[in-house]
């Protein structure tokens, strides 16, 4: 029986999960090694991941990660005996608990031994000049996994075993969940690219931004602030014999600067980012308010005012007589590439004196008000076109409403042809009206609006009246006259739609313009195919439908209804910006549009959910009154899911205002385009404006939204 | 002259709630329908004004195959046929006025009524009935602020202002408490006695059926086990009863 049991640890030592599936348990043994190889797998594509050429890598860490495997494995397999070895002196076997504190120290040393010794290891498993591009601390965290899974699986095949011949349960799972929870964590990070000692090195300077974000309202408003100013001119670079501009001449009665020497070189900063100091420059100043501090500027060549970090005082102590004395390195300014050779840079000298606060709203914050007041109106108009739309289509979105439309295969001939028909005169009549209007550029939205209603008009009033008429109809005929109806009517059917496909397809390859007359000229055996392919298809199913003779169009209308809904809902209102932007040009309508599209969808669901969970009753009862279509769902179905439909537009206001205040970011409009334009030009405190004001309003429109559908559900 | 002629409905799922069944009323008769839980009397009553769709079988009323009519045929056919339920079936949320004028939904001006428009007569007639049931004053409470005996007498207005030939109530009075449940057969006696309405009424207490049937029908597992006169089923006795009925069966009074 050992035998047979080694035999099995034996097989999922060469591959584990082998001998798991020896024994009997196959699931178990191909989801050990499915496991397995995945981790393996990612491994080396992790560790291959960001170097230059990866393909040269995945070979490489393969065999870096093998050997590291090797030695965690054997690592492992002396740790084991050792403990066996001493855990059998020390515990005794038959305390569960002094077990379990066993398994927690045996992990304990082993992480410290492989802590030691990684960098042993590492020596020998990475060859020279390749550890820079590869993840060593992760492939070798992943190869003590891996060898842990080995192990593992080993004993797994052998306490399976035993189990199985003692008619017990499997033994649990858990050290394997475990294993290769912490190998999919590891590989997750550097996947991420989670990087903390980079996040706690560069922490400062985000948190100088996000001061300015955090708190911006000084950015709100206009001041007047007086102060005293002086301002030196200096060149640099400093090229042999030339001086530079002239030196200043203390002024009496106001204050001022003298620079020496006007002509230097700038500081630089080597590759290693050490500081090569430039010509040291002496400044004295006078006409100042004693007794305060005086700061010194720096201005480069295309305008851009800082504070010298590094290069001596810049804050210093006006004496009492007005006058002040200081150093300053001329300091490492970066120049323009188009702009090389010497430059005029300048050295300011100021005091701060009163400030003034006039009251006024300054121009950023007055334009982010703006902004905002448009993300609002985008939102509230995306939310009302929504539910003009979605209210329609939800009702034929509602299986209970939807399901009792049934018609026989006659009459389902009969309706199309009144579709096409109805259709194609509506067609007519718009062509009709719109040349009477003046035509689709001189009236788009008139001509548009007719053309749709009687298209659609004619489409669904032919529908029901031919298919109507023909459903009638077919009760008077005889069986032969009816089947033939059937048959032709679905071949035909089923051409017309074929025959379009066709061309649609070899249209696409040809790559001409749209004429149906043109394409089927170039690739007539196309639309030949598509129409024969198509006409099969309806034959078929004319032949199904045959005897039954229920052809559930609501089911269908239903069908095709939610999955248009679904689709365009999965789609996120930022790409729908895209299309938006494409379409009508950068701006809220772009906004207006992407919102709008998306809210029909999402509403329609949300709508037509409501109407599906209404009660039934007060349906019958309006239908035995002898009401049609239009009033029951006037008297039943309405007033049961206006209150509904009215809480969910509301959250669904509340949304698309959130969202109105980033589809900026596409273009969209809105204060969230000018926010990224803001952080593009580094503007941090204007940027905080928006942030605060996107803040205030989306959480009071979800305060008072939230009030509101209380009080009405 | 209602005539139900070998109907048949079986469901989706199968079940077979009706089998065969065929019985003809006369205009002017208070029939009452008795059997047990899912013998297939909803079923019956829905199935003669359609609201749900017979599986086999015709039925004919005044010469008129309901069963073969299109959707404009049947609509004006439900009309004349008034429904009342168990469970009221009244909108909630709407007015008690409105629910009664729904009632005239059938003859107004469709495109009118979207906009919840009824023309002044239809308006009078709506509350005449709710002075029938004695409701009145409530015209322009919501149905929902109404008691369960309230909101059936409301039901009745609404099928009273379809001005119907016939009436079909299902278990009208079951939800309700037995002084309520007298009152409520009240109105549809008299209403069969003045109007001369032909009502068709299931029912499950023995004493109801004995006071105000003209003429019973039974059934079990969707078959009809027992046709008799209001005479015949004053005669019977408890035991005779609770063998069409089963064990279920009571008095009202108790
Ligand atoms: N919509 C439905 N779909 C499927 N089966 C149904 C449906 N309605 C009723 N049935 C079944 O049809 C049978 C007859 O039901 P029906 O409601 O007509 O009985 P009933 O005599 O009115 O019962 P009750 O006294 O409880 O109202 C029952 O077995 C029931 O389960
Ligand atoms: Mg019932």
């Amino acid at each position: 029986m050992n035998a047979k049991r080694a035999f099995y640890a034996f097989l999922s030592l060469l591959v584990p999960g082998l001998g798991q599936m020896a024994a009997g348990a196959v699931a178990r043994g191909i989801y050990i090694l499915l496991g397995t190889a995945t981790l393996w797998g990612l491994t080396v594509f992790t560790a291959a991941q960001r170097a230059r050429f990866p393909e040269q890598v995945y070979g490489l860490s393969f065999a870096v990660l093998t050997r590291l495997f090797l030695a965690a494995l054997v690592t492992l397999a002396v740790l084991r005996l050792v403990y066996e070895a001493v855990a059998r002196r020390l515990f005794p076997t038959d305390d569960e608990f002094a077990r379990r504190v066993a398994n927690v120290l045996f992990v304990v040393v082993a992480v410290v031994v492989f802590s030691l010794s990684g960098p042993m290891m590492l020596q020998w498993a990475v060859p020279p000049g390749a550890s820079r591009s590869l993840y060593t601390t992760v492939l070798l965290i992943m190869a003590v996994v891996l060898a842990g899974i080995w192990w593992w699986a080993v004993l797994d095949a052998w306490a399976l075993a035993e189990a199985k011949a003692r008619a017990e349960p499997s033994p649990s799972w858990n050290g394997f969940i475990a294993l290769v929870l912490v190998g999919t964590l590891v590989l997750g990070t550097r996947i991420v690219g989670i990087d903390l000692p980079k996040a706690i090195r560069e922490y400062k300077e985000t948190g100088r931004i996000l001061g300015d974000i955090v708190w911006p309202w000084r950015a709100a408003f206009d001041y007047e602030a007086t102060e005293l100013r002086a301002t030196a001119l200096v060149q640099a670079p400093c090229p042999e014999g030339e001086t530079g501009p002239p030196v200043n001449e203390p002024k009496e009665g106001e204050p001022w600067v003298v620079v020496t020497p006007t002509c230097g070189d700038l500081s630089v900063r080597d590759t290693k980012g050490k500081l090569q100091y430039g010509t040291l420059l002496h400044i004295r100043g006078g006409g100042f308010v004693p007794g305060k501090v005086v700061k010194i500027k720096w201005e480069n060549p295309i305008g851009n005012e800082f504070t010298p970090r590094g290069l001596g005082p810049t804050e210093i102590e006006v004496g009492p007589d007005g006058t002040f004395e200081s150093e300053l390195y001329i300091p490492d300014v970066v120049i323009p590439s188009f702009a090389e050779g010497p430059q005029i840079h300048k050295l300011h000298a100021v005091q701060p004196g009163a400030l003034r606060f006039t009251g006024k709203l300054s121009r950023e914050m007055k334009l982010a008000l703006q902004a905002m007041l448009e993300s609002i109106m985008i939102g509230l108009m995306a939310t009302f076109a929504g539910m003009l739309f979605a209210i329609p289509m939800s009702f034929l979105a509602a299986r209970n409403l939807t399901h009792s439309l049934r018609t026989s295969p006659q009459g389902l001939v009969g309706g199309v042809f009144g579709l096409v028909l109805g259709g194609a005169l509506g067609w007519l009549l718009a062509r009709q009206v719109a040349a009477w209007l003046g035509g689709l550029d001189k009236a788009p939205v008139t001509v548009a609006l007719v053309g749709f209603v009687l298209v659609l008009g004619g489409a669904v009033l032919g529908f029901r009246l031919l298919g109507a008429a023909l459903d009638r109809l077919s009760r008077r005929l005889p069986g032969w006259a009816n089947a033939a109806i059937r048959y032709g009517g679905f071949a035909l059917i089923g051409a017309a739609l074929g025959w379009p496909l066709g061309l649609g397809y070899a249209h696409g390859i040809l790559g001409i313009a749209w004429d149906p007359a043109e394409v089927a000229a170039a690739a007539p055996d196309f639309a030949r195919l598509g129409a024969g392919l198509g006409a099969l298809a309806w034959l078929y199913l004319a032949y199904r439908w045959g005897d039954q003779g229920v052809v559930p169009i609501g089911h269908w209308i239903y069908t095709a209804t939610r999955t248009v809904l679904n689709v365009v809902r999965s789609i996120e209102p930022l790409i729908w910006g895209l299309v938006g932007v494409i379409w009508v040009g950068l701006g809220p309508f772009a906004g207006f549009i992407a919102l709008t599209i998306h809210t029909i969808a999402a509403l329609g669901k949300l709508y037509s959910e409501a109407i599906e969970s209404i009660h039934p009753g007060p349906i019958e009862a309006i239908q035995s009154t002898g009401a049609n279509r239009l009033q029951t769902i006037m008297f039943a179905v309405l007033p049961q899911v206006l209150p509904h439909f009215t809480a969910f537009s509301l959250y669904r206001w509340d949304i698309n205002v959130r969202m109105s205040t980033v589809i900026g970011l596409v273009g969209g409009g809105g204060i969230g385009f000018l926010l990224i334009q803001w952080i593009r030009q580094v503007q941090y405190e204007h940027a905080g404006l928006a942030v605060w004001l996107i803040a205030i309003t989306v959480s009071t429109l979800d305060f008072v939204s939230a009030t509101i559908r209380k009080r009405i559900v | 002259m209602l005539r139900v002629e070998h109907l048949t409905k079986v469901y989706d799922t199968g079940t077979v709630a009706l089998k065969d069944v065929s019985f003809t009323v006369e205009d002017g008769e208070f029939l009452i329908i008795i059997g047990l839980s899912g013998s297939g009397k909803s079923t019956l009553l829905r199935s003669i004004n359609r609201l749900i769709e017979p599986t086999e079988g015709r039925i004919v009323w005044n010469d008129i195959d309901i069963t073969a009519l299109d959707e404009a045929g049947l609509r004006r056919v439900r009309r004349e046929i008034g429904f009342v339920f168990q469970e009221f079936n009244l909108v909630e949320r709407l007015p008690v006025l409105t629910n009664v004028l729904a009632g005239r939904l059938g003859y107004v001006n469709p495109w009118w009524s979207l906009f919840y428009y009824f023309p002044p007569q239809d308006q009078r007639r709506a509350l005449d009935a709710l002075a029938q049931v004695g409701l009145a004053e409530k015209a322009h409470n919501r149905a929902s602020a109404l008691s369960g005996g309230q909101k059936q007498r409301v039901g009745i207005a609404r099928a009273l202002v379809q001005n119907p030939k016939m009436l079909l109530a299902d278990e009208p009075v079951a939800s309700l408490d037995p002084v309520l449940a007298h009152s409520i057969m009240g109105y549809l006696e008299r209403l069969n006695q003045e109007r001369g309405i032909t009502i068709l009424c299931s029912l499950h207490y023995l004493d109801l059926v004995q006071r105000y049937a003209t003429r019973v029908i039974g059934l079990r597992d969707g078959r009809l086990v027992y046709e008799g006169t209001g005479e015949d089923i004053r005669n019977m006795t408890d035991e005779e009863f609770k063998q069409i009925y089963g064990e279920e069966a009571q008095r009202l009074g108790g």
